[in-house]
């Protein structure tokens, strides 16, 4: 997009498309915190954008998303024509007849799927956000290989609900202990433990925690759809990229705020949310 | 005054001969086939069966049953993860919680109700009988299998004019395991090219294949191992739930596309 389009336009609707499994209270409070900082923005939860029952949508959604596949994670995700069996199970997953899992995604064809059922699509006055509960990675050029992702910005904003229990790292002594627990061959229950030991330090399935995080990772979202910024390196703000769960606990949980700079630039976007790129 | 009926060797014969022909000439146009005669096989084989589904699996050894004779290092406690020692209840086997949501049982208990609930719901069964190749059909849709019996691959390869025969089917279901050896004729013929081990989310693994076992190609059904050969999940250790509810959930997708094509 070119900068004279953007420069100038008004953020006016926040659509946030539910998960496949949404929990009612994650984008509730989503919605009551964007709409708080952004009082003149309409902000509206929709349904899921990666589920239909049109039998053209499936087919096309399914093909695109077992093409998004994420086959190796040493590599890029290269075009690829899915098996048939993929792009049934596709099928499932968006008719609701198959849980989401066991599978990662390539963000940016997810992204692309997702964008291509948007009818603002093309509308900056709209950001859109896409929850969804599959895994998604993105590759980097820096060590060569794939990384789950939370939050990955972009026209629409995509949000893996998974992501934030597995993309941010758990502290590196939990992955000792799990890999000597392995070794051990010990079972599910001590691993139970070992998680229980570990409670506090990480976001896990079912953590009311997750709720609270989804709000400062969907303002991320919003962030970059205004001025392409979405990040700040201040490590007990909101817009912390957290890399590990310590971090996403320390900026979402413990501080739960914005820092004084990006609570300057929210205050002046909440009068007027102008996209400043 | 003897125990036993009078009979002649003549007579067993022709039982044999005659009930065993009858049996092959039901065989060979079938609603599904099953290769494979493992705990996915035969939970998938039971399901359909008991909805009316004329089934037939295909075993390579004389036993039905696969590993699920014996758990984890050839020890014979079988072990099921919540929610499947549901299907436990079902066939009847009785089963001691060891911890919270994990089930143990002898496995000669489970595996013999097993096949007994398989064998009592209808299935019926060609065992020592290995799969050969498939039967492909219009736009290279699975449409049965070709057999062999399982002594003929041993016999020196001088001896090379013992030659298989073909069943249909509407639907195969590959239940081999590891092998995923219907997948891999398909493969064979570039058909179908499986993404390899290791890009899953191995974590989820257990849960995925059951997700995923469904169709792999049109006419062809993966469960149990087998679906995590072809869609390139990880191995998984010695616990069973997965395999007895993949098989339920390829009964499933089998079932619904066998009630679509009549409706």
């Amino acid at each position: 997009m070119s900068t004279s389009r953007a420069t100038k336009t008004e953020l006016k609707r926040i659509d946030l498309y539910s998960s496949e499994n949404p929990v009612a209270s994650h984008l509730d409070g989503v919605r009551e915190y964007l709409s708080s900082l952004f009082p003149t923005v309409e902000v509206e939860i929709r349904p899921c954008l990666l589920r239909a029952t049109k039998s053209k949508i499936v087919d096309t959604l399914a093909g695109r998303l077992a093409s998004a596949r994420m086959r190796n994670p040493a590599s890029r995700v290269q075009d690829f024509v899915p098996m048939y069996g993929e792009v049934e199970y596709e099928k499932r997953t968006i008719r609701g007849s198959a849980t989401v899992g066991g599978v990662v995604y390539d963000a940016s064809k997810v992204a692309a799927a997702a964008g291509s059922l948007l009818k603002s699509h093309d509308s900056l006055e709209t950001a859109s956000l896409v929850f969804t509960d599959r895994l998604v990675s993105t590759y980097s050029d820096d060590d060569m290989r794939h990384h789950l992702r939370t939050v990955v910005c972009g026209f629409p904003g995509v949000l893996s609900i998974s992501g934030i229990y597995e993309a941010p790292a758990r502290p590196r002594e939990y992955y000792f202990a799990k890999r000597q627990l392995k070794a051990e061959s010990a079972g599910d229950l001590a691993l139970a433990e070992l998680e229980q030991a570990f409670r506090d330090e990480f976001i896990d399935y079912g953590d009311p925690r997750a709720a609270e995080a989804l709000k400062g990772l969907s303002l991320q979202a919003v962030m970059f759809h205004l001025s392409l910024e979405p990040f700040c390196g201040d490590s007990r703000c909101r817009l912390f990229n957290a890399h590990w769960q310590k971090d996403l606990i320390a900026s979402q949980i413990v501080s739960g705020r914005l820092c004084d700079k990006h609570e300057e630039i929210v205050k002046k976007l909440s009068k007027k949310p102008v996209l400043s790129w | 005054m003897p125990i036993f009926e009078k009979s002649s060797e003549r007579s067993i014969t022709r039982a044999i001969i005659s009930e065993f022909a009858k049996d092959m000439e039901k065989f060979s146009d079938t609603d599904v086939i099953v290769i494979g005669g493992g705990p996915s096989g035969l939970v998938a084989a039971r399901d359909l069966a008991l909805k009316g589904v004329k089934v037939l699996i295909v075993e390579r050894n004389n036993y039905l049953g696969g590993g699920f004779w014996i758990g984890g290092f050839l020890m014979n406690t079988i072990t099921v993860r919540a929610p499947a020692q549901k299907i436990l209840d079902e066939i009847g086997v009785k089963y001691r919680q060891f911890e919270k949501g994990l089930y143990v049982t002898p496995g000669p208990l489970a595996c013999s109700k097993l096949i007994a609930a398989a064998c009592e719901a209808g299935v019926s069964v060609l065992n020592m009988v290995s799969f050969d190749d498939i039967v492909l059909r219009e736009k290279n849709r699975v449409g049965g299998a070709v057999i062999n019996w399982t002594p003929v691959a041993l016999l020196p390869r001088q001896i090379s004019c013992v030659d298989p025969v073909a069943l249909e089917s509407k639907i195969v279901i590959d239940a081999t395991g590891h092998d995923a050896m219907v997948v891999k004729k398909l493969e064979e013929r570039g058909l179908i090219k499986t993404p390899g081990f290791g890009a899953m989310w191995i974590e989820k693994s257990e849960d995925a294949v059951v997700e995923h076992s469904g169709f792999a190609h049109p006419g062809l059904i993966v469960i149990g191992m087998a679906v995590s050969t072809t869609f390139g999940l990880p191995r998984m250790g010695p616990t069973f739930g997965s395999m007895l509810l993949s098989g339920r959930k390829g009964a499933q997708v089998a079932y619904e596309h066998l009630k679509g094509d009549k409706d």
